[in-house]
């Protein structure tokens, strides 16, 4: 081949079905990859300053608006991270039941989006879930009814269905009763077995072959599936408490990119998200889940990105499954919230967004008012990852040609459900085979 | 029963301000939202925001037999240009929200899945003000500040307009 045949350049202006937007751009030179570079333009620091000099309580209001996707996560880690600096701690009883249980719903409701509208597609060879809803209603219809149940129970509990409005630090601003709760039954025991469909479904299809093995990272609630709480554990023998997030995280700016890229300062890529909660507390999946998974044919570790749609799947059951049985245990508490006193102190909050880990820190002085912030998306600390993914999938597709390369990559980067709004706003594509 | 009309006609259009509040020019939707909800909601037209996902809206229009959306556009034209698009029949073009929008799927895409599932309302109507800013922060743009009053009447104007055709078209399936 000459070497003008060997010269190519694809670009495709916006990426869609990522949440936001951001740019990516591969450099080949033959059938070598020689640069592979994730663009974020815009970490959440305006979200930082926005926060300073703000009351204690105004964090898990503030910080909701990052990401439309998962502002439940965002609010978790802000109260976790709040009531850390002050002292409390709500680790049982049924306000924590409610926080997990509207966790749960976020779960739902995310997961069923990416896996039905956003990822879907991928495999079933469709530009989007509109081309796919022509040919496939019934998968489409199926992913929109357990994604309305998550929405309704994240309405009945948080009030209201993106950016809930009932979550406070300390607890909610109002307790829903049994009798509210136990309207969310049927749909949600319908969600179920329709996630255990999903989970059936998705193990036919035909996984591009793939094996990646970052360091995984997650919350570990021993006891629990982690959702919104618990250690910080790596399969590298990381184990660490939130409060050590900084000591073990480097957050570094990177010259493509405005956002800042997060590595592990004792070994480097890391990624956070369903295959690492998977890999490392699959063992404390619910029995159905659990079964889900091994009928998936899902090993202990999935070192397939390309199968975390499978592992969304599974995680979908466990949270219909959990969300039933906390709703079934419920006793309205006689109080919705402690109260919590603020104090000088620095608080630390880490819990699983749908997408990863997300950690938030505050400084606060006496009177409440927060001095410094820092929120660390789980985006920003698989870029990477996901980086290094697509290096990866491009060498092992180099023979694909531009225009199905570029579906592939993009395909890679979804696997990882970025929400990059969270970080950023628009995603070109460039693939320059130089 | 004429009282069980009138909440029928209640039900019967929604208007729906879609955006983002703290990306600056992508809040208008969710202003002009905001200044209509009153003023119409006297009128039974119901008004409401949303600030997530746009796949959401298919059960927010559920009901509704007609749906006017106002979402900020970016598509080149002179910031504070409002566009005006009937999506009853036809997709709105896709450079006029798509690339501007901070959602995983987009308010054109959510009508096109409508679409395809059966499960549009009888009437679209798709309001995009060009925007200037979408980075992080908070208030919108001279440009956009300045027709936002003017938008807010044309929507109004136009959901009414949707009552009538909406009682209309029941009186004539009657």
């Amino acid at each position: 081949m000459s070497e003008a045949g060997r010269t190519r350049t694809i670009r495709t202006d916006y990426l869609a079905r990522v949440e936001g937007e951001g740019a990516m751009f591969v450099k080949l030179d033959g059938d070598e990859v020689l640069d592979v570079k994730l663009r974020i333009y815009e970490p959440p620091r305006f979200f930082e300053a926005l926060l300073r000099g703000r009351a204690f309580t105004e964090a898990p209001d503030i910080t909701s608006r990052i990401c439309g996707i998962c502002p439940v996560a965002y609010q978790m880690s802000a109260v976790r991270a709040m009531e850390d600096a002050c002292g409390v701690a709500i680790d049982d009883g049924p306000i924590r039941d409610l926080r997990r249980l509207i966790y749960c719903a976020e779960w739902i409701e995310s997961h069923s989006l990416h896996v039905y509208m956003l990822h879907a597609p991928d495999f079933l060879g469709y530009s989007g879930a509109v081309e796919m809803a022509r040919d496939h209603r019934e998968i489409v219809e199926q992913g929109l009814a357990m994604k309305k149940a998550g929405n309704a129970l994240l309405a009945l509990v948080g009030g209201r269905e993106v950016h809930p409005i009932n979550i406070r630090v300390g607890g909610f601003y109002r307790a829903p009763t049994r009798a509210e709760l136990h309207t969310m039954t049927e749909p949600l025991e319908r969600a179920r077995e329709t996630a255990l469909a999903t989970v059936r479904w998705a193990a036919t299809l035909t996984f591009p072959d793939v094996e990646r093995e970052p360091e995984l990272v997650a919350l570990c609630d021993p006891g629990a599936y982690p959702v919104d709480r618990g250690r910080i554990v790596s399969d590298g023998g990381m184990d660490i408490a939130p409060a050590q997030f900084d000591e073990h995280v480097a957050e570094e700016h990177v010259e493509h990119s405005n956002a800042l890229h997060a590595r592990l300062r004792h070994g480097g890529t890391y990624l956070t998200g369903p295959l690492a909660r998977y890999a490392l507390s699959g063992g404390e999946l619910w029995p159905l889940a659990r079964e889900a998974a091994r009928e998936a044919g899902l090993e202990r570790v999935c070192h397939n990105p390309f199968k975390s749609i499978l592992v969304r799947g599974v995680e979908l059951v466990q949270a219909c499954d959990e969300a039933l049985a906390i709703i079934a245990a419920y006793e309205q508490p006689d109080a919705p919230a402690v109260e919590v006193e603020p104090r000088r102190a620095v608080g630390h909050g880490a819990t699983e967004a749908p997408r990863g880990l997300l950690y938030h820190r505050y400084e606060i002085d006496e009177d409440g008012t927060i001095l410094d912030a820092k929120i660390v998306p789980p985006t920003s600390q698989n870029q990477l990852a996901i980086e290094e993914d697509l290096r990866a999938v491009v060498q092992h597709h180099l023979d694909l040609p531009d225009e199905q390369l570029t579906l592939r990559c993009e395909q890679a980067i979804r696997n990882h459900d970025p929400c990059i709004s969270c970080a950023t706003h628009f995603l070109s594509l460039e693939i320059d085979r130089g | 029963m004429a009282e069980t009309s009138l909440q029928q006609r209640r039900a019967s259009v929604v208007v729906i301000g879609v955006g983002n509040a703290l990306r600056h020019d992508d809040a208008v939707g969710l202003e002009v939202a905001r200044r209509l909800r009153e003023r119409a909601g006297a009128e039974g037209i119901e008004v409401l925001e949303q600030e997530g996902e746009a796949i959401a809206l298919l059960d927010m229009w559920e009901q509704a037999d007609a749906v006017v959306l106002v979402d900020a556009a970016r598509s080149g034209s002179a910031p504070g240009t409002i566009h005006r698009v009937d999506a009853t029949f036809e997709p709105v073009p896709a450079q006029l929200l798509g690339s501007s929008s901070t959602h995983a799927v987009g308010i054109d895409e959510a009508i096109e899945l409508a679409r395809a599932l059966g499960r549009l309302p009888a009437r679209v109507v798709v309001y995009g003000v060009e925007g200037r800013r979408f980075e992080a922060g908070i208030g919108l743009s001279e440009e956009i500040e300045a027709v936002a009053g003017w938008l807010a009447d044309s929507v109004l104007r136009e959901a009414r307009a949707l009552v009538d055709w909406s009682e209309g078209s029941k009186k004539c399936m009657s």
